[in-house]
């Protein structure tokens, strides 16, 4: 649908092109290129710069104009257009320092394409015109010392081992141990002994099989069967557990005889039914059997010494013990120089002994000629020597202290503070304040460390350290100011606890550096720290704002932390908030929390919740306009003040509706359920564009399929009810099309069976509020209200619940995932949310839950809890439906909801061409510097510190040495798109010899405003709802995180920022519109995640592989497309 | 905004009247398509009937006859019930099978639904080799899909007439861990859904379910309503999970399937035995509704005219008609 319409500008552009294609030499081809562009319609300057070519095959200046847009595109078609640029100015004779630009241009797309022979012979021809200072390398990747063999094809060990088969060779046995550490072993209470799990063992005697098979496979490694009837098919049936049923021919059958043989058979991917052809027919049949190959960091003897018996086999030996492998994992991760100085001065038995510590803590660790790098720099290091008692010169001693000293404690702070940069980092390094704060984090007493469990437990530093902001001043931001937490440490809220020390103190607290000791020591405790989490909660919260919170707003905040903190990220949506509604707000939340009618609580709370996430969709969208925000807010929650009765709670809800529409400026005239399916498809003035249309028709899909009563039904109806009480009739029409909405749905515990009944677990609550629905009968009620003026005014509460289901839904239908089988398979999913929550639990303005899925006695799954995380529950509950286009596919539990949440929550139609344009142009910037990088050392080191701040040093140094060995592809691979963006960033200003930069300078030249890093960090940023307490889109630009317990991977997923920033340049590419951004975005991530196939938690490359799969097809396909459809219209080249 | 263009688009692509169900945006429509149909008919002792005609049967939606486009049995070729009843056999012409798209009426879509979850994972092998001997023994005209299931469904093999595909989809599928049998059984029917023709599912499992978001009698729902037979093999006693067992009888009883509970391999493989006598000895036919006001849930009665009335039809009890745009 996209393209096609792409197509139809380019048909209509044909034409227009060859009416006027002569005059074209005379005019500035690129600037006109340029303007179209600038108008979203960058396939028309396409087609334009095409005609000139074609018109004027020997005009280098059309050629140029041509070849440049497509390389600022990254068009495949790029290299060929600079081919006949150069072929062109070397017939003309043209200028040879264009031509050595031409030259070395193409040298950096041919390294970029993995074409070294291409770029080897453009080089030549850069070097033939005088250019100078460019070079390849080829020097080849540092071999691994050595390498181990695991028996049999590595495909079927890695199914086993649950690795992915794209994995590079230098990580499987990193990712393998990550796997032994994770999944092989677990522990008994009982005592202090592994037991091996199920996994493990399965990989162990999988790796028995295989050796069975090598064996069998003889000297040359390959499986031979001759045909049907011999030894050898009988010895290969019996290793793999299976027989022959009906004998050799047609009819033969195999068949399981050793089960557990069978299945490691199946499991590991043998190629069963093949053999079971060939034997059948009687043809030969045969298997490559060769071991794989496998690089080993270090050397064999460093990780299983020589002893007095026979080794084992190193793989089995490397299972088999997990100490051994979270080394391994630990060593893996360091930056490969630093590792081999380490390896130098501790044998492995003494290593070990710290692997914990250097496996959560070390990835940071660097040794430069011969002296640690510390956080801080030369001001910190005397510092850090007097923490360590080593000195930072001397590298290696210093970390081999670091990994023992406190139990690990110093070593985490040593890698939260490696973390991040800037002002926060001169803040907390300052020396005197490096110790005291890491006082304050040691403690009295150290263990247990930071390093025990096998996901890191000290999660809160880090995000302290992450979230701190400074003012102006150079002290941290306190939100509310010093006094605000010296109350709340004096007399802690609800909820929250504090050491009488540091209670005795806050008493006279006078600095910020004495409140941020007091975090950082509550920061290395696993429970009792909602100090901390108050205080970065708040400062969030205080973040997008343009004045900051006044210490009454905060406090009352943090006193209601326990019962309110999810609601925070309600109220951080507008900048603009008054303190005033945000104090209505927590007074009307406790009010909604305290009605004691558990039915019209949670209608109450339904119907607010509902508007208020209107509101929040409608500000985030800008459909609700900045300077209305807080208006209508505080409306919304006033109509909800006082709510005694299902009257009131209908009337409020009605205000509610009203308030928004009013607040986005919508026709008074028009209808309620329209305009709500305008402003929730995403603008206040839909533009009919086909992307707009199909958002409206998925939104009135699933509006259909939950059965949920218009608005204007509603609104209708209220109104005629109130003409009843003032004598008219009852409009039966009305009245019937309600009665029939409700006899399309069934309470789920109909069909049951008694069995199923008691042991059912659909909620109480949300069935009642579907039975009392079903109930309703408004002629009954009218006739027994008789002529009581004051019972038939109060006919229309009737009409309550069937409201708070429609603003539910509305939030709901916003915010589906991709595919929305939920929504649109099970027609109560709306009305069953609960908002009352399981006995003794008061879920009413808590975290949205998952609740009930499995066991089809529960009737289907359902939300509990606020509407406040709606996308992220929702995305939550889809996240099954994905289909893994592998055989194998570890889905992130977390990761994948955030990425589909990062899908849903974004809109692009306050996104402009230019801002997309502007991504592309910096990713396509940041891939010709990283060849560029290959072919000079001067732009490596350039290159390689414009990454040094996301990339970790050991993926950094991996980073450098493809670059070495000139494998420009291989050094892209690990560098996520959005660290591309930001090299792009730091060097494009300065470059001058690129169009591409040429085209970065004049964007921000005339767009500045678009392009600014804040209006691109909110159009192409992602939502933060855990690590930034936010939905706003945001770029951070943090290193991505480990694994975090406690926040699981949470945090980990939202740290990753690559998505939309690739989704972005993808579109430039192709030339998609941005409106069509919003219907493209959700199915190129449901395509993304369906690829991925990531062997654990950090595989970060796996998911930048999906993008890129996901990514060539769509490039491919838009490619076909538009060539065909300048084919039909009579423009191809 | 003006959306005439959708609403007349929307008339343009609907292949029947429409009916307004939504009365202020009227764009959303009941859309009434072909309906298939498949039923058996066996005696007093169970065994099939075959040989009947099309005229020996009277279809009803809420008590209105309806007109039978098509008729076939088993695996015979379809044939084309005329405005007088009279029969004629549909020429299909090899160049252009889409034209003639009632070639998708030879032979059934089989799409075979295999729990590999912990809950199997000791018979899994077993059970693998119980579906390899099922799709072997199908008619060649069957078209065969392969699926697999843990807490994602995988596609081992899609719908495909060469079986030994299937085969080898069947024979690489990985062991997973949690079970989502009805997510997964429920994209099985929106695939089946997609294809014309008649199509069965068999779904083999050990019955439990612990990590889907739909429920069973939704995902039944959809399978009435597309007119999908769920065939069910569960790999556990009756008795020993009564939540799954009834729930898996009503799945099938209620689109026209079979449930066997079968714990033993031999158990297995007589299952899957009497599903490919059912679909041998199933009887097809398609009709397009007649005129019918009710939205919500049609009954669908198959009569037999004439005959002996100890004979039993098996069908699916109904359906609701699709709602689009």
């Amino acid at each position: 649908m996209r393209l096609s319409t792409v197509f139809r500008r380019l048909l209509c552009q044909g034409a227009l092109v060859s009416a006027c294609s002569l005059s074209l030499f005379a005019q500035d081809l690129a600037t006109r290129a340029w303007e179209l562009e600038r108008k979203g319609q960058a396939a028309e300057a396409v087609q334009l710069l095409r005609q000139a070519v074609t018109a004027a095959p020997d005009s280098a200046n059309a050629q140029r104009a041509y070849a440049e847009h497509l390389e600022r595109h990254r068009s495949p078609e790029t290299r060929a257009a600079y081919e006949r640029l150069a072929a062109t100015l070397e017939r003309t004779g043209g200028p040879t320092a264009e031509r050595a630009a031409i030259q070395r241009r193409l040298t950096a797309l041919d390294l970029l394409a993995g074409d070294r022979a291409a770029a080897t012979r453009h080089l030549a021809g850069f070097t033939q015109v005088g250019g100078t200072g460019l070079s390849l390398n080829a020097a080849t990747k540092p071999a691994a010392a050595e390498y181990i063999e695991i028996p049999g094809p590595l495909r079927g060990f890695a199914r086993m081992a649950a690795l992915s088969p794209d994995l590079a060779a230098d990580e499987i046995l990193p990712s393998l141990a990550r796997n032994v550490v994770t999944n092989g072993y677990r522990a008994y209470a009982s005592n202090d002994a592994l037991e091996q799990t199920e996994y493990l063992s399965l990989v162990l005697r999988y790796l028995s099989q295989a050796r069975e098979l090598e064996k069998l496979a003889g000297p040359d490694k390959v499986i031979r069967i001759a045909q049907c009837d011999t030894a050898e098919t009988g010895t290969l049936l019996r290793i793999i557990g299976y027989r022959m049923r009906g004998g050799c021919g047609a009819d033969l059958v195999l068949e399981t005889i050793n089960a557990p043989r069978a299945f490691l058979t199946t499991d590991s991917g043998f190629p069963l039914g093949e053999l079971e052809l060939a034997l059948r027919t009687n043809r030969p049949w045969e298997m490559d059997f060769k071991p794989a190959r496998v690089p080993l960091l270090y050397t064999r003897d460093y990780w299983q010494p020589v002893g007095k018996g026979e080794r084992p086999d190193f793989i089995d030996f490397f299972v088999s013990d997990p100490s051994l492998a979270r080394l391994y994992i630990g060593v893996a991760k360091l930056d490969p120089d630093t590792a081999e100085l380490l390896r130098k001065a501790m044998p492995s038995p003494r290593f070990k002994l710290f692997a914990h510590v250097l496996d959560f803590f070390g990835s940071m660790f660097r040794i430069r000629d011969g002296k640690a790098i510390v956080p801080g720099g030369a001001r910190s290091e005397k510092a850090w020597a007097d923490l360590n008692g080593v000195s930072p010169e001397k590298g290696v001693e210093f970390f081999q202290r670091l990994l023992a000293q406190d139990d690990g404690w110093l070593a985490s702070y040593y890698d939260a503070l490696s973390r991040i940069q800037g002002p926060v980092l001169d803040y907390l390094t300052e020396p005197q304040r490096l110790n005291r704060y890491y006082d304050a984090i040691r403690g009295k007493v150290t263990t247990p460390g930071p390093a025990r469990p096998v996901f890191r437990s000290n999660t809160d530093m880090l995000l302290l350290t992450t979230r701190l902001r400074m003012d102006p001043d150079g002290k941290p931001h306190l939100p509310g100011g010093i006094d605000t937490w010296k109350h709340l440490f004096a007399d802690p809220p609800d909820g929250a606890k504090t050491d009488n020390k540091i209670k005795k103190d806050s008493v006279n607290w006078k600095e910020p550096d004495q409140v941020m000791e007091a975090l950082f020591g509550m920061s290395r405790k696993l429970a009792e720290n909602e100090h901390l989490k108050i205080f970065m909660a708040l400062t969030d919260l205080d973040r997008h704002r343009t004045q900051p919170l006044t210490p009454q707003v905060m406090e009352a905040l943090a006193r209601n932390y326990y019962e309110l903190n999810a609601q925070f990220a309600l109220l951080d949506e507008s900048p603009d908030l008054s303190g005033q509604s945000i104090l209505k707000f927590i007074d009307t939340a406790l009010r909604v929390q305290k009605i004691r009618n558990q039915t019209r609580r949670a209608d109450v709370a339904g119907s607010l919740q509902g508007l208020l996430g209107l509101w929040q969709i409608f500000v985030r969208q800008g459909t609700v306009p900045r300077e209305q925000a807080d208006s209508a807010f505080a409306s919304i929650v006033s109509a909800f003040d006082q709510v005694e009765n299902e009257r009131e709670l209908f009337d409020a809800g009605r205000t509610g509706v009203l308030a928004l529409l009013k607040a986005s400026k919508s026709d008074v005239k028009a209808s309620y359920q329209e305009r709500m399916l305008d402003l929730l498809a995403g603008t206040a003035a839909p533009s009919g564009s086909a992307a707009y249309q199909q958002l409206v028709q998925e939104l009135i899909r699933v509006f259909e399929a939950q059965r949920l009563v218009s608005l204007d039904t509603l609104f209708q109806l209220a109104d005629n009810l109130e003409g009843v009480s003032k004598g008219q009739a009852l409009n039966t029409q009305l009245a019937g099309r309600l009665a029939n909405r409700m006899s399309e749905i069934n309470l789920p515990q109909g069909d049951l069976t008694r069995a199923e009944k008691n042991s059912g677990a659909f909620g109480y609550w949300t069935e009642k509020h579907i039975d009392d629905q079903r109930k309703v009968n408004l002629r009954r009620d009218i006739e027994k209200a008789g002529n009581n003026a004051k019972d038939l005014a109060e006919l229309r509460g009737a009409l309550a619940p069937f409201l708070r289901d429609t603003l539910v839904g509305f939030n709901y239908m916003h915010y589906a995932p991709p595919g929305a089988q939920i929504l649109h398979t099970n027609p109560l999913f709306v009305r069953s949310h609960d908002f009352i929550g399981l006995i003794g639990r008061d879920a009413t303005w808590r975290p949205t839950e998952l609740y009930g899925s499995g066991w089809p006695r529960n009737a289907g799954g359902r939300l509990l809890g606020s509407l406040v995380s709606l996308p992220y529950a929702l995305a939550q509950a889809e996240q099954n439906f994905l289909v893994p286009t592998r055989e194998q596919a570890l889905i992130w539990n977390d990761l994948v909801p955030q990425m589909m949440l990062t899908a849903v929550v974004p809109r692009w139609w306050n996104v402009s061409q230019s801002q997309i344009h502007w991504v592309g142009l910096h990713v396509a910037y940041g891939e010709t510097s990283l060849a560029e990088a290959a072919l000079s050392p001067s732009i490596r080191a350039n290159v390689l510190a414009g990454l040094e701040p996301y990339l970790a040093p050991r993926r950094l140094k991996t980073v450098e040495e493809a670059l070495l060995a000139d494998d420009v592809p291989a050094a892209r691979e690990n560098v996520m798109p959005s660290e591309l963006y930001l090299l792009a960033r730091k060097l494009a200003q300065a470059d001058t010899g690129s169009p591409t930069a040429a085209e970065i300078r004049r964007l921000s030249t005339e767009e500045s405003a678009a392009v600014s890093d804040a209006a691109i960090s909110r159009a192409f940023g992602t939502p933060k709802p855990t690590l930034a307490n936010s939905y706003h889109q945001e770029l951070l630009n943090l290193r991505t995180f480990p694994t975090l317990m406690g926040y699981s991977s949470r945090i980990l997923a939202e740290s990753w920022e690559s998505n939309l920033i690739y989704f972005a340049a993808l579109a430039d590419q192709i030339h998609a519109s941005v409106e069509d951004m919003n219907v493209l975005v959700p199915e190129w991530t449901q395509r993304t995640l369906e690829q991925i196939f990531a062997s654990h938690l950090e595989d970060w490359p796996a998911l930048l592989r999906s993008l890129r799969v996901v990514g060539d097809q769509v490039q491919k396909q838009a490619q076909s497309q538009f060539n065909a459809g300048t084919s039909v219209g009579g423009n191809a080249q | 905004m003006n959306r005439n263009f959708w609403i007349a688009a929307a008339l343009l692509v609907t292949t029947a009247a429409g009916i307004i169900i939504a009365q202020e945006r009227p764009t959303f429509r009941v859309k009434v398509d072909m309906v298939v149909l498949s039923f058996t008919v066996t005696d007093n002792k169970g065994k099939y009937v075959n040989g009947l005609k099309p005229s020996d049967f009277r279809i009803m939606e809420d008590g209105i006859p309806q007109k039978l486009s098509t008729f076939s049995e088993g695996n015979q070729p379809p044939v084309e019930i005329s405005s007088d009843g009279k029969v004629k056999p549909i020429v299909i012409d090899p160049a252009k099978p889409e034209a003639t798209r009632n070639d998708a009426f030879l032979g059934t879509n089989v799409f075979v639904l295999f729990d590999t979850s912990n809950y199997m994972y000791k018979t899994f092998v077993y059970a693998s080799d119980a579906i390899a001997d099922f799709i072997r023994g199908l008619d060649r005209a069957d078209s065969v899909a392969v699926y697999t299931y843990s807490r994602n469904l995988s596609r081992a093999s899609s719908l495909n007439k060469d079986h030994n595909q299937a085969i080898f989809g069947l024979r690489k599928a990985v062991a997973g861990d949690d079970s989502a049998l009805y997510n997964a059984l429920l994209l099985t029917l929106r695939d089946a859904a997609k294809v014309a023709g008649r199509k069965v599912v068999i779904v083999f499992s050990n019955g439990p379910d612990n990590a889907s978001m739909v429920a069973p009698d939704d995902v039944r729902a959809v399978a009435e309503d597309e007119g999908i037979p769920i065939y069910v093999i569960s790999t556990n006693e009756v008795n020993n999970d009564a939540v799954s067992s009834n729930v898996f009888k009503r799945l099938s009883s209620s689109t026209g399937g079979k449930t066997y509970f079968a714990r033993t391999w031999q158990k297995q493989v007589e299952a899957f035995e009497a599903i490919r006598e059912d679909l041998g000895n199933s009887y097809t036919v398609t009709y397009y509704p007649q005129e019918n006001p009710n939205e919500g849930f049609r009954k669908i009665a198959v009569e037999l005219i004439d005959k002996d009335k100890k004979l039993r039809v098996q069908a699916r009890p109904g359906y609701r008609p699709r709602s689009g745009f």
